[in-house]
């Protein structure tokens, strides 16, 4: 009996711990408290740091219960986000809540969130420099982005043995824009650039916004097919909604369809950062590099958006271009807090969304090209 | 490998030139056509008023031959005769009246060329226009007529 005991407790996670796994239990709580109790992105840091905690309890291996052990349960809800089937539903719902007037009314700050993605290029170089593969370059570079489902998408693709580090610096790189970009975006600005104020939008009729999404698929589609899984997701969900005689279908993807992709897409990845897997030298210049390509895309908008404004009458608020990152809506949220600190009445919430949508799209573009380049 | 090498061998700098260019370019082209989406669904909406500053544009053609001497000399009578053979049917109508209703009494009556005809008695000032569509009977021109 005391044989049968002590095999037991040899076979708990207290026996099989170690100081790894404590590591990982401590990201994985800090993640839970910024998401808690900063209210950092708590949409994905929650399922993502509980994920992590269920990651790292260590267990007898071959019974079944891993997330890379083929025949465990959290190995088939993983299958979402090899295949990339979770990103492209994600994109639906997301396409479904977006609401593209303010790019409509606005065009050229679509050029904002092209300019913005030049982080992910940049980083591309970098990750070659440091010895990376080109696959795994390549999907670390997409952290630039700063889309977490367009990341996690394209290292299903590419390197599907990085997905856990990627999504992790992906999704903390969002949740950590107020911290990573104000200053960035103080520095390259002057409290003039700062105080430009944006005109208002002019109203969008409902004909231009059905138009859009099929103009946007078959443009974006037509140059990188690549991107299809995600464009085609985005503009679908974003046509729905817009159409106004399928609002169940709209209604339903975007709250009950995201929300349950968005449950498993973060519990999954959170799981996949088991402490054997996720702590090695390679992970931490996977952070490193995604720091790099995140602050490199804020900048790369912001230097674009006074270029511009070298050439053009009407000035845009060079803040703006920090929102060409694709981190709905937090980049925009972060540009508006920093134009209302410089002057109260200075509202740039709408036309960070403009930007903001424009750096999804160019995310996702980006992600296609990287991808073809490999096929 | 790593360092510049390392990036030249996989190609790295093609990769991030061709790149970040067809994504630029990608974006460019949507903005642009974005741009233009309400002027064309403008252009689209406003088809009718083009069309008719067309048509209104092409007619002197017609027009010409509407108002040809040889055209109106040979079918049609003079405008005093005109004003003289529709006055009974104007009576037969209220003080303002559609063209139509006139056209239509015109056309039971057996009158010939009720279209020209009408035409020529509006040119005339013979039938003035209230604005409203409705149109009345001038009485100084009817009894210079």
């Amino acid at each position: 009996m005391f044989d049968l005991f002590l095999h037991f407790l040899a076979n708990t996670g207290y026996y099989l711990a170690d100081y790894r796994h404590y590591v990982m239990i401590v990201v994985g709580s800090t993640f839970l408290y910024l998401g808690t109790a900063k209210k950092y992105e708590p949409l994905l840091l929650v399922p993502i740091g509980f994920g992590i905690l269920v990651g790292n309890i260590p267990f007898f291996k071959g019974f079944g219960i891993g997330i890379y052990e083929s025949n465990s349960v959290l190995h088939y809800l993983y299958f979402g986000v090899t295949t990339g089937v979770y990103p492209s539903i994600v994109f639906l719902g997301l396409g479904a809540m977006t609401d593209f007037s303010s790019l409509l009314a606005q065009p050229k700050l679509m050029l904002l969130g092209a300019a913005a993605q030049m982080g992910i290029y940049f980083t591309l170089l970098g990750a070659l420099f440091f010895g990376f593969a080109p696959r795994e370059a390549a999907s670390i570079a997409i952290i630039g982005g700063a889309d977490g489902p367009t990341s996690i998408f394209l290292t299903a693709k590419l390197a599907p043995h990085l997905i856990g580090p990627i999504a992790i610096a992906a999704y903390s790189y969002m949740a950590l824009i107020p911290v990573i970009q104000p200053p960035i975006m103080l520095l390259l600005t002057t409290k003039k650039e700062r105080l430009i104020k944006m005109p208002p939008a002019r109203t969008v009729s409902r004909k231009e916004l059905l138009i859009f999404p099929v103009a946007g698929v078959l443009l974006c589609c037509f140059l990188a097919p690549t991107a299809l899984p995600l464009l085609g997701m985005l503009f679908l969900g974003n046509f729905l909604k817009e159409c106004g005689v399928v609002n169940r279908l709209a209604n339903t993807a975007q709250s009950a369809i995201i929300d349950t992709a968005t449950i498993f897409l973060g519990f999954t990845v959170g799981c996949s950062t088991q402490a054997d897997v996720f702590l090695t030298p390679k992970s931490l210049g996977i952070f490193f590099l995604g720091a790099v390509a995140f602050s490199i895309a804020t900048a790369s908008g912001v230097i674009f958006a006074k270029i511009m404004n070298l050439f053009i009458k009407e000035k845009i608020n060079p803040l703006l271009g920090a929102a060409g990152v694709s981190a709905v809506p937090g980049s925009a949220r972060e540009v508006h807090l920093m134009g209302l600190k410089e002057d109260p009445t200075n509202f740039l919430l709408m036309h960070g969304m403009a930007c903001n949508s424009s750096g999804v799209i160019g995310s996702a573009i980006c992600a296609g090209i990287l991808w073809s380049f490999f096929v | 490998m790593i360092g510049i090498e390392n990036i030249t061998n996989h190609n790295g700098w093609a990769m991030a030139a061709v790149g970040a260019t067809i994504v630029f370019s990608g974006l460019v082209v949507l903005s642009f056509v974005i741009s233009q989406i309400h002027k064309l669904l403008k252009l689209w909406d406003d088809r009718e008023k083009l069309l008719e500053r067309f048509k209104k544009k092409a007619p002197p053609a017609v027009a010409e031959k509407v108002d040809s001497p040889v055209y109106s000399e040979r079918h049609l009578p003079s405008v005093d005769e005109l004003a003289r053979a529709y006055k009974p049917l104007v009576d037969q109508l209220e003080e303002s009246f559609k063209l139509s209703q006139l056209f239509e009494i015109a056309n039971n009556n057996d009158m010939p060329h009720p279209h020209l005809s009408i035409q020529r008695l509006q040119e005339a000032d013979i039938l003035v226009a209230r604005g409203d569509g409705t149109f009345t009977w001038n009485k100084q021109k009817e009894i210079k007529a």
